[in-house]
């Protein structure tokens, strides 16, 4: 597993692999998951907390994809459509387990020099940013997750999630509330 | 590097965020591909046994609506017993007793008799 940013997949070149992969073709196939998948990987870590578990569901989402290649129509950008097969496999996820999602990360700060430490600072804060997103309701860790994570518009995000835009952002005001407040003994009162 | 404690708070968040934001998985292409063509496979073999399940409901039927009317299976069922001795026996043991209720006062081993004598 690495951490490398891939290049911004072009529309255009999503449709065109979109027709090559309803016909068959698994090389087109093979190139759009590796446009896509770094970033649907990375979202769904953040909705279930766990690397193996947003592995599966990445699986999950593209063979739902092949099997709806046929019938697909370009009018949304694939990696949207992807997203919103993506959180729909994290609600039956939830379902399937009765539960919410937990994290149960465990950091230590050690001793060393100055620059070693800051990473330990960045690592430390990401693990409690996580845990923290982790203790959300779903619709609210959802929607921070789209939002400031994914970048996704407040449009694209409602008719992901099936909700007025409204909603979405009282949703994301509520998280931003309530991860301040989970993560005051880093930040205080702003 | 920045120290993070002193950044604000959404500027920590959407750092925090976009750092996970994409997790590239060293081989996922190829095994999205291994899950897909077995994918392919299992909905083929899905696809053929429907075909089968229905070409078979298909047999079924054809041999129930072909097969003989009942008045037809009435006639046939008749004529069978009429070819049936032992129904024919039957109905002689029936009659012997009919006979051992109207006359309590015959035997029955007299009736018998009756029965089995020549020419009876």
């Amino acid at each position: 597993m690495s951490q490398e940013e891939p290049t911004l997949p072009d529309d255009e070149d999503d449709k065109r692999l979109m027709a090559l992969v309803a016909e068959g073709d698994d090389d087109a196939l093979r190139l759009l998951v590796h446009r896509h998948h770094a970033r649907l990987v990375g979202y769904l870590r953040g909705e279930v907390g766990s690397q193996a578990t947003a592995e599966e569901l990445a699986m999950e989402v593209f063979i739902r994809l092949h099997r709806a290649a046929a019938r697909w129509r370009p009018e949304a950008k694939l990696s949207t459509y992807l997203i919103h097969i993506a959180h729909n496999l994290v609600l039956n996820e939830w379902r399937r387990r009765g539960r919410k999602p937990t994290t149960a990360l465990e950091f230590a700060a050690e001793p060393g020099d100055t620059t070693q430490q800051s990473a330990r600072r960045v690592a430390e804060l990401d693990e409690a940013f996580q845990r923290a997103i982790a203790q959300l309701p779903p619709e609210q860790r959802t929607a921070i997750l789209m939002v400031v994570q994914q970048e996704l518009p407040y449009e694209d995000i409602a008719e992901i999630m099936g909700v007025p835009v409204s909603s979405v952002k009282t949703w994301i005001h509520r998280a931003r509330s309530r991860l301040r407040e989970l993560l005051k003994d880093f930040y205080g009162n702003e | 590097m920045d120290n993070p404690h002193h950044k604000t708070f959404d500027q920590a968040l959407a750092a925090a965020l976009s750092r996970g934001r994409s997790v590239a998985v060293t081989g996922f292409a190829d095994r999205v591909v291994v899950a897909v063509r077995a994918d392919r496979r299992r909905r083929i073999v899905i696809r053929w046994s429907s075909v089968a399940t229905a070409a078979a409901a298909c047999l079924v039927a054809i041999l129930t609506l072909s097969a003989p009317s009942e008045e037809a299976l009435n006639r046939q069922t008749l004529a069978l017993v009429a070819r049936d001795e032992s129904a024919q026996f039957a109905d002689l043991l029936g009659a012997s007793a009919d006979l051992s209720l109207l006359s309590p006062a015959v035997e029955k081993s007299s009736v018998a008799e009756v029965l089995n004598a020549p020419g009876s």
